[in-house]
This record gives structure tokens, C-alpha cells and sequence, in this order.
């Protein structure tokens, strides 16, 4: 039963959030229940299908195999985060431009994953990003049309850097 | 149509989806999003066996008001399925099980809490007193030799047997060439990404059940959950907001949702479930488990002259609201002579109750099982005859000149060049190249193959269709208002739900075909049965075609109206008046819809007499003729096994379709990928494995394989385009093709493969083990 409790303070989408919450609360369901960042989504709930995808501490890790109190001190973004710095906003427009989602239910954790390819900024093929891709289910698209957003993105990113 | 020339929004144009920009910024809203204050979890106790007699349950002291059972339900309906089809037998399929359970994971009770937590909590502290009976699981036993009887009055574990034939099969009995095969698609899940989930409140305003649910079918389910709760349908209002994928699995009613609802009416708080993933592995609609024996009978250069075939599919336990499983084998057996001439054909079909969960409607229905049949049965002729089973594939099919064509199983084909889909997917994959490499020893230690199969797809149907079916209910037309705010924008309320086919966005471009209104001026709203007319929702392939029609319908009302209004202000007759860019036109001028709709709400002073104010229109759409129309296509895959450890990999992988005209190309090429992703999950990857207890051993995505980026190569899409003759704007339908043909032509591309030692690949998925199994039974070997 949940009689244990802590407080904890951590960095969310960039302002400071303290909460009281139950020891086995996991991060996702705090992040979504207690502040409302209902981006991030339940899947599967046990770390394959990587909808619950967030950024912590610049690293992507599932949500839902984490506990609200190990993220204590964290900093934490989501795909709300990631939307309202820009960061994304040219691999959501390829998702757009290349119809890379369609029920939209895996999308927020596809952006989040696809993003820490992106920031590598190192040219990649197809397979390469396939395979960074692979630990994030899409049941809709068939991944093709993922693939095209974030290979695009890259190549765009990358002539802008040179 | 609007007079205009711009085709840039329209019918045909490959316009980006208006959802998008939510989705990506992650403010769809799913059920599990909604938050109303004070709601509380249900979590279920679920039964731990396949089957046995259910006794007490044991709940803690003091924790009797947190746990319903089905004695806690007495204004519950038990859901009772009864087609119009002869012989089939009807069971009450209580949401809560009253005296036998007959699945692992049926719902025994449900326990309430504060968080999903807390309700769990107390479902592990209860109790269920189960005597354990037989199991049974293959549903070929279950009807031949059974242990046990899952519903004892009916004397036997077969929902119905029927027999579908035409032609003369005992006139070909002596044929030159007799091939017999066996072939089993096993058990799947549905597995959208989103699970079921479902949240009820009474809303005491408004003196409504107002229920949020992740469904494809918002008001068959008001329809659904009015029946079974005894609650009258304008007490009832459901809201199916973003739905994160449904692909059939969200298209039945399920006992989770009507104990939720029955629950928020008893308690007058706000109930939610949400459904985990070993729930839905365990307790949501399951696939597909279709077991085949295919007979057909060949002349020597391999054209078929009939097919004789019995089909057995498991249904498990219960049939489900509103069809029940009957049309899984009917659908099937009518398709099993494929796109091909074939005169002669019977199949004896069984569909049969078993210890699992019940059998759903999962994209393709019944057709990605008649397809693997028949797609492998042409192969295993062609290859008995010595042939290339491209040339007898193409030689056995209904060629173009012969269309329109009845098949032998009752299916109107409208029209298309079936034999040039298959030329053309054949050159897409480089077919003679991979003939003239397989000669040689692959140069990487693996065994390559090449495999095609073709299939048709009935979408659209109307009453006709549903009626021979025998269904309860017949999804035979859609519905739409158009409705033009007094500013000229014009919002869409459609009876159908879009959960990733962007109707959202497809809608607008049809009502923008009818009125030149901008995309960016419309609002397509559905999933809401307070807002939109009755409708049935998504599924079937229809929604393009049946709303979209029923959109164009009210919008040419609209339109009728505001000529009227706009040749008296532009002194001229209403046929003079053309729309274009948002504007009516003449040839002495133009006035902007906006300008239009602003007399018709605002300004009655400026309407021609005879002209009532306000623009709405509400308007149902059914195809000219009923049977459907028919989309058809040709998949080609080419693998390389592994024969020491039997890994496939796909290679190359081409889809060569005709769905008629196309209202949006980019979003088309989307639902074919998709769909093919499904059936290669089908065909490799995917199975709902259960042990001989009827114990689910497939109950977390570790065990339960979808297929990833890594699994599924870029998919290559060749069109033709066959406009249908009788749906509006030539239309067709195409959701659900693109599953149907992978577990056939990767089979195919197997065999292929393997065709020096005669292995066969006819059970999926091919997984490594089963792909060393056909290596080690070969004839050859």
C-alpha cells in the first residue's frame, strides 16, 4: 500500500515544480496527473513501446520504468517542453510535410526520441536511424514516412551547419 | 461540383492533415487525458483460469462498497448477439461472470479507488472461489471432440456451421491436377498504441450519462450501451475524443465499458478504466486463428477449375456486441477464390466458441486469412504444374474485359485490371532479376525468394451487403450537417470517427470540392453523439466513401441555397452562378460566401423570397448500388532466410493498388504502409499464444512481438487508378488492403525460396522456429 510519501523538487520544461508525492508514483503518471502534461503517454506501460518517452537530465528515458522520486533533482522535458523551445519545430513540420503520423498516439515519444538523433547533428542512413528508432512503437504508419521526417530534418540541419 | 479550377485543396489533392498540429505538440487528448475532478479508478479481478465454475467471491472486510460483482448489477442488460443467421446459437455474455468464467481474463469484478493504484490494490486482495473445468483451446477439438462445453444448452461449442458453395465442385472431382493443403493463421492481438479506455459521469445539468470512450463507432455505442444499461438513448451522450488507433479492436462493445457506465450511475461519481497492455493481450478483441483445408482442382497448365475448402475459426467465449463472430467465416469463404475465375467452389465453415478471448473485427476482416489460402493454394498449383506462379497467377485471374464479374462466391467485382497489378508489382521488386540470381548460391549465405499475392478488397458496402450477411444491424448509408456560421466558415458534423485516417483533414477537401470554401475556413467535428447526426462510425473501409458522400450531399444543399441567394443580389439566374475562391460568381460579378452567409443569419432583408434563412443541411449518402465497390491490389516480397538459424528479412517489398480516385495521394500511401506493417506483423512476428490450459502466454510486448522501424523495410507503391462507377467522385475504399496480402506473399516469397526442397510455409507467423520446422519437413530436405 502507498503510506510512503516524499516530497521532491525537480526541474520540468524549465520552471521548478515541488510535490508531495507517493513513493511508487512512477514519473509519467506525475508528470501527466499531477501537472498535466498529458503529452507523453501510456503505452504499455512496462518500457517497449516508448510513448512515454521523456528527456531527463538530456537523457530519453521511459517514463514509465521510472519512479516521480528517482527523477528528485531531475530536469525534466517533455514533448511540451521540446514544442514550446523550438527545438523540434523543423521535424514537426517534416512530420506534417510527410504524413509521419496519423492517430498521433506514439508521435509525442517518436519526436522525443527522433530529437536526441537530431542533436547528434552527425550525418546517419536510413538503417542508422531505423535502428535508433526501433525502440519506439508506431502501429499506424509502418515507421516509412517516420524515417523520410527525420532523415530530411537531419539533412536539412546538416546543410544549415555547414 | 464548384466551378473551380484550383485543385489545390480539393478532391485530389495531397493536402497536409489539418490534426497534425495538435498531435505533434502533444495536445491531443486521448480518454486517459480527460480530467474530471474526483474520478475514480476501476481496476478488474480477472479470472486466473481459461474456464470453470465460478463460486464465491472473497472481499476484505469493509471493502464491500469499493467492489462490484454481477450480483451488484441488476440494471444491467447481459449483452445477447443474434444475427439473422440461420442456426446460429445466441449466449448471454454477462459483463461481470455470474456462474462460469470461460476465459483467462474475464472480468469478475471491479474494484473501485482513489488511483489505478489503490483500485488494484484491492483487486489483488480479493478472492475468487474457481472450480477448474477442462480448457479448451484449438477450436478443431472443440468441435470435433470436445472435453467440455463452453455454453452448456447449446449441446455442442459451434456458434454456427454454414456451407457456402456455387457452382458444381463435384464436376471437377476428376481434374489432371489435385492439390491439398493445410493452412493455419494463428491468433493476434489488435494492439493500437492507445488502449481501451473509457471514462462515465452523470452530469446532472444536462441529466445525461455523458461517457468519454475510445471507440471507433461513437453512436452504435450510445445505441450499444442504452440497450445494456436500460438507460434511454437522450440520457446517454458519448464523446470518442483523439483515439489513439482502432483498427477493428475499438469497434465492438465491451463488458470493461458497460461496468464502468453501470458503475458512474450507481455511484453518481465519475468512473474511469484504463486499460493496461497485459489487459489488453489478455481481454481485448483478439484475430484472426483461421485453419483452412483447401482442395483445388487444376487443369495441367494449372487454371483452376474449383476450390473445395473447410474452414475453421476460433471465436472464443463469448460473441461480442452487435455482430458476434459470424461474419469472420462467411467473409472468408466468400472470398476464398480471390480475384481469380475460378467457376467451382464449396466451403464448409465452422465458427467455434473456445476457452480465449473473443474474436473481434481486425483490419482485413477474414480476407488476410481467405487471401494466405487461396494466394498459397495458386503457388502449390503452379508449382505442381511446373509453372511460375506469377504466369498462373495472372492466368487464373478475372481479366479487365470481363468486368463487371460475379465471382463464384457471390462478390461483385465493379471493374479494374487485376493481372496488370500483377506485372507491375512483379517488375517493381526486379522479379525475372531475383529469377536469374537464384540460380547461383546467394552471395551472403542466404536464401532468397520471391513471393506475390493479390487480393480484393469489398469497401463501401451498403445495405445489400450487410443484409445477405445477415448482420443485426446495417451499416448501409453515412450521415453529415453542414452547417455555414454566419462569418462563411463551415463547420462538417459527421456521424464517423477518424483516429488516424485524417478525415479531419479529407472531409474539408470534399466540402471544399462542393462550395471552394478554404480548408483553413472548415472544421470537420465527429465524435460526439450530442453534435453530430446519427451515424455508424469507422470501419468497414466506408468512411471516405459513405461520408464523404454524405458531406458532398449536404454541402450541393448549401450550395442549391446560396445560389439562390446570390443570383438575386447578382441579377442573375441560379445557373448562371458558379463557386469559386470562397465566392459566388457570375458573369457580372461576385459576391464572397461570407457576404452570403452573412444575409442568411444576419440580414433576412437580403433574401429572394421563397428563401428561408440559415445555412444547414443535413444529409445521408448511400452508394448508388449496394454491393460495394472493389479495390484490389498486388504485393510483392522478396526475402533472404537465414537456413541455419531461419531469420527472414524483407528485403524488397512493392504494393501495386487501384482504390479509384483518390481524395488525398499522400494520405492513401499512408494507409497502405500502415496496413502492410500490419500484416507483416501478421505474417512474421505477431501471435496470441495460449498453452494447452488456455493460459495466455503472450501478455507484455516482450512476449507479444510488434514489428519495429528495424522490421519493416520502405514500402515501394505503384497506382492505378479505376474510377468506381457508381460511388461519388469515383471513389472507393482502401483502409484495410494493405494488411491483407503480407502473410500470403511473404508465405509465398518462403516457399519460393525453398521450392528445390519443397518447403512449405502455410502456418504463421513464419517465426525462425517455424521457418526450420518447414526446412526440416520438406520433401527434399
Amino acid at each position: 500500500m502507498s503510506d510512503e510519501t516524499k516530497t521532491i523538487t525537480l526541474t520540468v520544461n524549465g520552471e521548478s515544480v515541488t510535490k508531495l508525492v507517493d513513493a511508487r508514483t512512477h514519473l509519467v503518471d506525475f508528470l501527466r496527473g499531477e501537472l498535466g502534461l498529458t503529452g507523453s503517454h501510456l503505452g504499455c506501460e512496462h518500457g517497449i513501446c516508448g510513448a512515454c518517452s521523456v528527456r531527463l537530465d538530456g537523457d530519453v528515458v521511459r517514463g514509465c520504468l521510472m519512479l516521480a522520486i528517482q527523477a528528485d533533482g531531475a530536469s525534466i522535458e517533455t514533448v511540451e517542453g521540446l514544442t514550446a523551445s523550438g527545438e523540434v519545430a523543423d521535424l514537426q513540420e517534416n512530420f506534417v510535410e510527410r504524413d509521419a503520423l496519423q492517430c498521433g498516439f506514439c508521435t509525442p515519444g517518436m519526436l522525443i526520441t527522433a530529437a536526441e538523433l537530431l542533436r547528434e547533428a552527425a550525418p546517419k542512413t536510413r538503417e542508422e536511424i531505423r535502428e535508433f528508432l526501433s525502440g519506439n512503437y508506431c502501429r499506424c504508419t509502418g515507421y516509412h514516412a517516420i524515417v523520410d521526417a527525420v532523415e530530411t530534418t537531419l539533412t536539412q540541419r546538416l546543410e544549415k551547419s555547414s | 461540383m464548384a466551378n473551380s479550377e484550383d485543385k489545390g485543396f480539393g478532391v485530389g489533392a495531397a493536402l497536409p492533415r489539418k490534426e497534425d498540429k495538435r498531435l505533434l505538440r502533444g495536445k491531443g487528448m486521448y480518454v486517459a487525458d480527460v480530467d474530471i475532478p474526483g474520478t475514480l479508478d476501476v481496476a478488474f479481478l480477472r479470472s486466473a483460469h481459461a474456464h470453470g465454475r465460478l463460486g464465491g467471491i472473497e472481499i476484505p472486510e469493509g471493502m464491500e462498497d469499493r467492489v462490484y460483482t454481477a450480483a451488484d448489477l441488476t440494471r444491467v442488460n447481459p449483452v445477447r448477439v443474434e444475427p439473422s443467421v440461420p442456426g446460429f446459437k445466441p449466449a448471454d455474455h454477462h459483463p461481470l461472470a455470474t456462474d462460469k468464467v470461460r476465459f483467462a481474463g474475464e472480468c469478475i469484478a471491479a474494484c473501485l479507488g482513489a488511483n489505478r493504484a489503490e483500485a488494484e490494490d484491492l483487486a489483488d486482495a480479493l478472492i475468487a472461489d474457481i472450480e477448474e473445468l477442462p480448457a479448451l483451446h484449438d477450436p478443431v477439438a472443440a468441435r470435433e471432440d470436445p472435453p467440455a462445453l463452453l455454453h452448456e444448452e447449446w449441446g455442442d461449442n459451434v456458434y454456427v456451421q454454414l456451407d457456402i458453395s456455387g457452382g458444381d465442385i463435384d464436376s471437377v472431382r476428376d481434374a489432371p491436377i489435385v492439390v491439398t493443403r493445410d493452412y493455419r493463421m494463428n491468433r493476434q492481438s489488435i494492439a493500437p498504441l492507445e488502449p481501451r479506455a473509457v471514462l462515465a459521469h452523470w452530469d446532472a445539468r444536462a441529466e445525461e450519462l455523458v461517457v468519454y470512450l475510445s471507440t471507433q463507432i461513437p453512436h452504435l455505442m450510445r445505441t450499444g450501451l442504452s440497450q445494456m444499461l436500460n438507460l434511454p438513448s437522450h440520457q446517454l451522450r458519448i464523446i470518442a475524443p483523439d483515439v489513439g488507433g482502432g483498427f477493428g479492436g475499438k469497434a465492438r462493445l465491451m463488458p470493461e465499458e458497460i461496468v464502468v457506465c453501470a458503475i458512474a450511475l450507481d455511484t453518481g461519481k465519475p468512473v474511469r478504466w484504463l486499460e493496461d497492455r497485459r489487459e489488453h493481450l489478455m481481454a481485448a478483441p483478439q484475430a484472426r486463428e483461421h485453419i483452412y483445408r483447401v482442395t483445388a482442382y487444376a487443369d495441367s497448365d494449372g487454371i483452376i477449375q474449383g476450390i473445395d475448402a473447410e474452414l475453421t475459426v476460433n471465436a472464443g467465449a463469448y460473441a461480442l456486441w452487435h455482430s458476434g463472430p459470424f461474419m469472420e467465416t462467411g467473409m472468408a469463404a466468400r472470398n476464398l477464390t480471390g480475384p481469380y475465375h475460378i467457376e467451382n467452389m464449396r466451403c464448409r465453415t465452422w465458427t467455434v466458441a473456445t476457452n480465449k478471448p473473443p474474436l473481434g473485427v481486425y483490419r482485413g476482416v477474414a480476407r488476410p486469412g481467405a487471401c494466405f489460402a487461396i494466394e498459397r493454394t495458386i503457388d502449390a498449383v503452379a508449382r505442381a504444374v511446373g509453372r511460375d506462379p506469377l504466369d498462373v497467377r495472372m492466368a487464373n485471374m478475372v481479366p479487365a474485359e470481363q468486368m463487371p464479374y460475379e465471382a463464384v462466391g457471390g462478390m461483385k467485382f465493379d471493374n479494374g485490371d487485376y493481372p496488370e497489378s500483377v506485372r507491375r508489382a512483379a517488375e517493381m521488386v526486379g522479379y525475372d532479376d531475383i529469377r536469374a540470381q537464384q540460380g547461383g548460391t546467394a552471395v551472403d549465405g542466404r536464401v532468397w525468394g520471391v513471393g506475390l499475392s493479390s487480393y480484393t478488397e469489398q469497401t463501401a458496402h451498403g445495405a445489400a451487403e450487410w443484409t445477405r450477411r445477415g448482420s443485426p444491424i446495417i451499416p448501409g448509408y453515412e450521415s453529415a450537417t453542414a452547417r455555414i456560421n454566419p462569418d462563411g466558415t463551415l463547420v462538417l458534423l459527421v456521424g464517423i470517427h477518424s483516429h488516424g485516417q485524417g478525415m479531419e483533414t479529407t472531409l474539408a477537401q470534399v466540402a471544399h470540392e462542393e462550395l471552394s470554401i478554404h480548408p483553413d475556413a472548415i472544421t470537420v467535428k465527429f465524435g460526439d453523439t450530442a453534435i453530430s447526426p446519427f451515424g455508424f462510425g469507422t470501419f468497414a473501409s466506408r468512411s471516405m466513401v459513405m461520408s464523404g458522400g454524405a458531406v458532398s450531399n449536404a454541402c450541393i444543399v448549401l450550395r442549391e441555397k446560396l445560389a439562390a441567394i446570390a443570383a438575386h443580389h447578382l441579377q442573375c439566374t441560379t445557373e448562371q452562378v458558379r463557386f469559386a475562391d470562397g465566392e459566388a460568381q457570375s458573369d457580372g460579378g461576385s459576391i464572397p460566401i461570407a457576404e452570403l452567409a452573412r444575409i442568411a443569419h444576419l440580414r433576412q432583408d437580403g433574401l429572394p423570397d421563397g428563401v428561408d434563412p440559415t445555412l444547414d443541411a443535413t444529409a445521408t449518402y448511400e452508394p448508388d448500388e449496394s454491393t460495394g465497390v472493389f479495390s484490389y491490389a498486388t504485393h510483392a516480397a522478396v526475402v533472404a532466410v537465414d537456413p541455419h538459424s531461419g531469420a527472414v528479412e524483407l528485403v524488397d517489398y512493392a504494393v501495386v493498388e487501384d482504390c479509384g480516385n483518390v481524395v488525398n495521394p499522400m494520405i492513401v500511401d499512408g494507409q497502405i504502409v500502415g496496413g502492410v506493417a500490419q500484416g507483416i506483423g501478421t505474417a512474421l512476428y505477431e501471435e496470441s499464444v495460449y498453452d494447452t490450459n488456455g493460459q495466455p502466454l503472450s501478455t507484455t510486448f516482450a512476449d507479444y512481438l510488434l514489428p519495429g522501424a528495424t522490421e519493416i523495410p520502405d514500402i515501394k507503391i505503384g497506382h492505378m487508378v479505376t474510377p468506381a462507377t457508381f460511388t461519388r467522385f469515383g471513389l472507393k475504399g482502401m483502409g484495410e488492403g494493405g494488411a491483407i496480402a503480407p502473410p500470403a506473399a511473404i508465405g509465398n516469397a518462403l516457399s519460393d525460396a525453398f521450392a528445390a526442397i519443397g518447403a512449405e510455409f502455410n502456418e504463421t507467423p513464419y517465426t525462425p522456429r517455424r521457418v526450420l520446422d518447414a526446412l526440416e519437413r520438406a520433401p527434399k530436405a
